[in-house]
């Protein structure tokens, strides 16, 4: 385990290094925060309430989805394709090492970090507008949030993880790739609440697993769901991990039997 | 320590006629066909050999060392590694053996090499101690001391190679697949490099093949070997053999007659 530790302070160490690069992808995510801030105030200006939200639960969704973007979908599992198309992937497997976890583990520093700036900006933006954030009334709100967020880190990268697994079949998996994580936020609530949507969208997009990365957490946070509703979301969340989990490890295997090592 | 029998990899590549119909062809129906990398290659290296692993390129020396590391599962035939089948990549195998791609680096790019050294160690749990005593003979034997503290960016091809080859022995391995590691370094650094591996060879009895296409490394180094062209095995012997047959003038003609006119293989 100490291995993958390690991974994690190399990774942080490697980030600090490439500072142009984080101060980009931070100043990216400020701008889209603050847009949509004022897309919500503005819309939430002159009615009590739009699809459900009141202004403080909207303006918590949209300041908790900044902070969850950080925490599930910041990754570098879109490294992996290139890393099979290029023989990189050789490096990793001549190595005592188990290349899922060495990937969740360098997927956890990027998380870290971003989260981390995620989470300053919020504060911040909240400080300098004087936004009232609606935090849960009980305080098991808030261990049910922790578990629903590493849940939603957990399968987020397992199917990012199989994505990448494409690259041993094909060196044209950045096509695929960028329509599933365009569909994957748009579906998880990452650009708005999914109940602003049809309710017939919102049936058919709740069969799939991505609403339970951005959107359940926070609506447990917001304490919209009865606690029934709350542990059959980590239920659902559980049956996805686990589903998803078995279908990487028989596409991580069969992929291995196929890699060319080709560039090595 | 290392036997190989009937080895064959052949690889299913994509193919395409030249020309803008044949891409639009190839939008609906793709055409493929095998290339044999690989053809029915059988030897053995005993513990301590220092074995020159030699033919032109894509002859299928570095598919064999890839097989021979697990890398590539072939299509037929066995291999056994200090006892292990590669491609089953068990632990202890791993931690025994290693694998230096001339043109690969393990060294992260924006950290000192130091860095690296430490993600090895903990990912080979290598004893902290041993750790320590073999940083320090390695940087001796090379004279690194004063580099692995430089982010690897700003290192020469040569001190970078003299790092990675350090990098990939910190876990002491019995077995070195060595794939041209002399490949683009200058004269005096091909000279340090061929005499760390002839010293590590010496001191820890390491099985050590060697892929190079530079004639000075085979002939300084290796006392035996194999050549292999078209993916067959050419020849396997002595370095005196391999001139005595084919070229006593040079090793360079002996090698390049070798491959120029021998369709079967001769195996000494």
């Amino acid at each position: 385990m100490r291995k993958y530790w390690f991974v994690f302070s190399i990774y942080w160490q490697e980030g600090l290094q490439q500072r142009a690069s984080f101060f980009m992808e931070r100043f990216r995510s400020l701008v889209v925060l603050i847009s949509f801030y004022y897309f919500w105030t503005a819309l939430l200006a002159h009615r009590a309430s739009f699809a459900g939200y009141d202004r403080s639960q909207m303006i918590t969704y949209i300041l908790g989805m900044n902070i969850l973007r950080g925490i599930v979908f910041a990754s570098r599992t879109y490294e992996i394709a290139g890393e099979i198309n290029h023989g990189r992937l050789s490096g990793y497997l001549l190595k005592p090492v188990n290349f899922m976890a060495y990937t969740f583990f360098r997927d956890m520093a990027e998380k870290s970090i971003n989260s981390v700036s995620a989470l300053i900006e919020v504060i911040g933006l909240s400080w300098v507008l004087h936004v009232g954030i609606r935090w849960p009334h009980q305080a098991s709100t808030w261990a049910y949030f922790l578990i629903a967020i590493v849940g939603a880190m957990i399968l987020n990268f397992i199917m990012s993880f199989i994505m990448g697994c494409w690259g041993f079949w094909t060196a044209e998996s950045g096509g695929p790739r960028f329509l599933f994580e365009l569909f994957l936020e748009f579906s998880a609530g990452a650009f708005f609440p999914l109940d602003v949507l049809s309710p017939k969208l919102q049936a058919i997009l709740k069969m799939f697993p991505s609403p339970y990365l951005v959107f359940y957490p926070l609506h447990v946070f917001l304490e919209k769901l009865s606690p029934a509703q709350v542990i059959n979301g980590l239920g659902c969340q559980l049956f996805w991990i686990t589903s998803f989990g078995i279908i990487a490890y028989v596409v991580w295997q069969k992929g291995v039997e196929a890699y060319g090592a080709q560039g090595s | 320590m290392i036997t190989i029998k009937g080895l064959t990899k052949t690889f299913r590549v994509a193919h395409k006629a030249p020309g803008l119909a044949a891409s639009f062809r190839g939008l609906f129906k793709r055409e493929y066909r095998d290339v044999h990398a690989v053809r029915d290659i059988s030897f053995s290296i005993a513990e301590g050999e220092l074995v020159g692993f030699l033919g032109p390129n894509g002859a299928g020396k570095t598919t064999t060392l890839k097989m021979l590391s697990g890398l590539l599962t072939p299509t037929q035939g066995q291999a056994e590694v200090l006892g292990f089948v590669p491609w089953k990549r068990e632990r202890a195998f791993q931690k025994q053996f290693t694998m230096v791609m001339g043109q690969r680096t393990q060294l992260w790019w924006d950290l000192p090499a130091w860095d690296s050294f430490l993600l090895n160690k903990e990912i080979y749990e290598i004893p902290h101690r041993q750790f320590e005593e073999t940083v320090q003979e390695l940087a001796t034997l090379l004279e690194i001391h004063d580099l692995l503290e430089v982010p690897v960016k700003k290192l020469s091809l040569g001190q970078r190679m003299k790092a990675e080859l350090a990098c990939s022995l910190l876990h002491r391995p019995r077995v070195l697949l060595l794939d041209e590691p002399t490949i683009g370094l200058d004269v005096v650094m091909q000279k340090k490099v061929r005499d760390f591996i002839r010293a590590y060879n010496q001191r820890w009895k390491a099985t050590i093949i060697l892929t190079s296409h530079n004639m000075e490394d085979v002939s300084e180094l290796c006392s035996r070997v194999i050549l292999i062209n078209h993916g067959r095995l050419l020849f396997n012997g002595g370095l005196a053999e391999l001139q005595t047959r084919f070229g006593p003038e040079s090793l360079t003609e002996a090698m390049r007659n070798a491959f120029g006119a021998v369709d079967t293989p001769i195996v000494v």
